[in-house]
């Protein structure tokens, strides 16, 4: 009677354990589930493009010197307006870069996001030659970490630029770089490079290079470095620190002639990992 | 009779070598935990200048200070300022090793394979080893536990004196070490009832064997625990305050106990046990030993197929282990290391169920099959331990992680010290810290930094323009400096506006560092300091105007 008794409290305790864990484990992973509901929705075929307006005839302000400028702020230190490129009578027109949705809106984990992460907002126009395609779109990627521990190479130029898991590759500790090999010369009129943006973020090091040759040996050209104490080995760089988010970086390539762009990083404010959801290669084929 | 003794003891030594084999590794690796530094401050002001007094409201008691100042000794650092993380994090290493060494006193409780499995999972259990590694009381309060737990089942079963006063020795460190032990306190009160009951209802009342208690062992016991207690509460005589400070704490813990910081849903710690996935990709589970105690608290209360074990020690620790699990639940403050002290409890009774699932199988194949699967779940809980304490060790991801300094932190304290090393002043440069943030670890960084001024902005306990805060060792303001000049100045991005407008001198502002995901540091370089830095930097400078970027 007595070992009935017990066997039913036995039968009616465990179940009750394995009831908890069991709730327990769906609640887990309830939890990323439903925040990829909310933050990780795929980009709209409409997602907001930027520079839809022509650009003012304003001139270009020269860049202030770095050390007169406030790192947070670096986009603002940007100029306003970025110069035209230098192609005698070309008409030229605002590069469109379709821009995922913001991602760092909530708090995840127990993250407190600072308070004066830069308010999204819509980047200046930047004036580009017209029939300008993203060159990069579905192009080879390499990459100094031949094993991401997430994801893969391809996502860096698969167009996802959502920022969700699953969306980018993340590479070791350290100073790594992906190199995009746009399989033919082009004339490059912008980069625009997304590291992470469902987090507010500074990657380190960031250096963007161009050459010829796919070893970086021939007509390498470095077009930011914000590297500024040459951490990377590959020079001082003047260029500011900034916040990754989701209108990614727009670099200024002034139509320089290459095949291949590499893009290095550093590890980053939160971890020393290196994060790449996307990058674009502006530009055309040379005439 | 001895023979399976001395193989039991060689077992459990070679499981305390793969225990400290595990935990030694890259002590100083990982950034500090804000509360790591913050602890090891405490211990630093000890060990430079001998004193110590219990704060009530913070950073709990006394005993890991004193227990680390053999380590500092040995250490060879003249000060605070010349000790490193591993003088530090050794400490809970040798009592997250003694944990197994302890099981030796409890084979013929547990079981004697049970204990041996027990110390096995201790020894791999990705949290009990992070927290093994980690600077804080928690470990310690579970060594002190297990010892007094050991110590008192010891007394019941022989009668021996000595054994009481092993076990109030141990209380009293329990007592010394952590406010929680109330906790532990009370899951053992509620354990001894159940288990008395337990055994009224299942055995009838007849106890296979009646405990020996006597009251002068016990009185000796309980004074040996207050006065170990006392001792360390009071700085050894020096600060008899400390006495009712140690009761006045709990008025403040239990106020910090249903606070709003770090409130979690009840089924935290579960879930964080059972399966975390903190993003895709990443799968983390200590479900092999939460479901493995089930089954010994099962065998625990049925008496089937538990073995050799002590049957009411088993139905205590099971009891204790449920009480505790729910006390901490039910606690709406939870940080991932309060954890530690029921899942040591959970390791003890899945070692009881690890054997039980083996007997429970009828024939020598089944044993044998249930025996490598179980392997092969320890040995992917071991690949675990190693990628969360060697890997991810400071990644958002890692379910320990929390609240944690980012490993960029490191990059921040480098390149203050290469400042310092361009500067002819060396470290006698000026920094000011200016955050609204809590700026740990920060100053466990800059220890070696003397002229270091810390402001504080926005804290509730500090009045604004005076020196105050918790820390003792230096003055900490609450407003933006009306000079905030500086060879270096650390401030929270949020102060730049207020700080830019103050600063009189040029600086170099191109550094932000991660002092943890979320909130960043600015570090404005003077700019002659800035000058000779850069003389120092090899390398080609990148042309200016050559590399240009829009936001």
């Amino acid at each position: 009677m007595i070992d009935k008794a017990f066997l039913a409290i036995a039968i009616v305790v465990t179940v009750i354990v394995v009831g908890l864990t069991f709730f327990a484990a769906v609640a887990i992973q309830a939890t990323p589930e439903a925040s990829t509901k909310e933050g990780a929705a795929p980009a709209p075929k409409d997602s907001p493009a930027e520079a839809v307006k022509a650009a003012p005839a304003e001139a270009p302000k020269a860049p202030a010197t770095p050390k007169d400028q406030a790192a947070p702020k670096a986009p603002a230190a940007a100029p306003k307006e970025s110069p035209a490129p230098a192609a005698g009578g070309e008409k030229l027109v605002p590069l469109a870069v379709q821009l995922p949705k913001p991602l760092f809106e909530g708090t995840p984990k127990n993250i407190k996001p600072a308070p004066t992460l830069e308010k999204p907002s819509v980047r200046p126009p930047f004036m580009v030659p017209e029939g300008l395609t993203n060159l990069a779109l579905g192009k080879p990627v390499t990459s100094s970490d031949s094993e991401p521990i997430i994801g893969d190479l391809a996502m860096v130029t698969d167009g996802d630029k959502t920022g969700s898991d699953g969306s980018f590759v993340e590479l070791g500790p350290g100073k790594q770089h992906v190199q995009i090999d746009l399989q033919q010369p082009a004339l490059i009129y912008a980069i625009v490079v997304w590291h992470y943006h469902s987090e507010g973020r500074v990657y380190h090091d960031v250096i963007v290079q161009v050459a010829d040759d796919a070893d970086f040996v021939q007509g390498v050209r470095t077009l930011y470095n914000n590297d500024f104490d040459n951490s990377s080995g590959l020079g001082l760089g003047k260029d500011l620190e900034y916040m990754d988010d989701y209108r990614g970086r727009l670099i200024d390539a002034k139509g320089v002639k290459a095949r291949y762009v590499r893009v290095y990083s550093n590890g980053n404010t939160s971890n020393d990992q290196n994060h790449y959801v996307e990058v674009e290669v502006y530009g055309k084929a040379p005439k | 009779m001895k023979r399976p003794a001395v193989v039991f003891g060689l077992c459990i030594v070679a499981v305390a070598v793969v225990a400290f084999a595990i935990r030694l590794p890259r002590l100083a690796q990982r950034p500090m935990h804000p509360d790591e530094a913050n602890e090891a401050a405490r211990a630093g002001i000890l060990f430079d200048t001998g004193q110590y007094r219990y704060d009530p409201k913070d950073h709990h008691g006394p005993s890991l200070y004193y227990l680390t100042l053999p380590s500092l000794e040995a250490s060879g650092a003249a000060r605070f300022a010349d000790t490193t993380e591993s003088d530090y994090r050794i400490v809970p290493v040798l009592f997250g090793v003694g944990l197994v060494l302890l099981l030796a006193l409890a084979g013929d409780g547990l079981g004697r394979p049970a204990a041996v499995v027990a110390g096995i999972l201790a020894a791999i259990s990705p949290a009990m080893v992070f927290y093994s590694r980690y600077y804080i009381q928690e470990t310690l309060l579970v060594f002190f536990t297990l010892a007094a737990v050991v110590s008192a089942w010891r007394y019941v079963r022989s009668g021996r004196t000595g054994w009481a006063v092993a076990a109030g020795l141990a209380f009293g460190l329990m007592v010394a070490t952590k406010e929680t032990w109330v906790l532990a306190a009370a899951a053992m009160i509620v354990a001894v009832v159940l288990t008395a009951l337990w055994g009224r209802w299942r055995e009838g009342g007849q106890a296979p064997e009646r405990p020996r208690l006597s009251p002068w062992p016990l009185a000796l016991a309980v004074a040996v625990a207050v006065v170990v207690a006392a001792v360390l509460y009071s700085s050894f005589g020096t600060n008899p305050t400390g006495l009712w400070d140690s009761v006045r704490a709990y008025g403040s813990y239990a106020e910090k106990a249903g606070g709003e910081l770090h409130r979690h849903p009840w089924y935290f710690y579960l879930s964080m046990l059972v399966l975390d996935r903190p993003a895709r990709g990443f799968v983390w589970s200590e479900g092999l030993i939460v479901g493995l105690a089930v089954v010994g608290l099962v065998a625990a209360l049925t008496r089937k197929g538990a073995g050799g074990g002590d049957r009411a020690l088993l139905r205590f620790l099971g009891f204790y282990t449920v009480a505790l699990t729910t006390l901490y639940a039910a606690i709406p403050y939870k940080t991932p290391w309060c954890a530690l002290g029921f899942l040591h409890g959970m390791t003890l009774m899945a070692g009881v169920g690890a054997v039980t699932l083996v007997r429970w199988m009828p024939a020598a194949w089944a044993k044998v099959a249930v025996g490598v699967a179980l392997a092969a779940l320890a040995a992917h809980l071991g690949w675990e331990s190693y990628r969360l304490n060697f890997r991810l060790y400071a990644d958002q991801r890692n379910p320990y992680v929390y609240a944690h300094a980012s490993t960029d932190v490191l990059n921040l304290a480098r390149h203050v010290d290469r400042l310092a090393e361009a500067s002819p002043a060396g470290r006698d440069i000026l920094v000011k810290v200016i955050s609204s943030e809590n700026p740990w670890p920060l100053p466990w960084y800059l220890r070696k930094f003397d002229r270091v001024g810390w402001w504080r902005i926005g804290a509730p306990d500090l009045p604004a323009g005076q020196a105050g805060g918790s820390d003792a060792a230096r003055g900490w303001y609450a407003a933006v400096p009306d000079d905030p000049d500086a060879d270096v100045v650390i401030a929270t991005t949020d102060l730049q506006a207020e700080l830019d407008n103050r600063l009189r001198g040029s600086y170099n502002k191109q550094a932000i560092y991660g002092l943890r995901p979320g909130v960043l540091m600015m570090v404005y370089v003077d700019e002659r300091l800035w000058d000779a830095f850069l003389l120092q930097q090899a390398g080609p400078t990148t042309a200016p105007g050559e590399a240009s970027g829009l936001p």
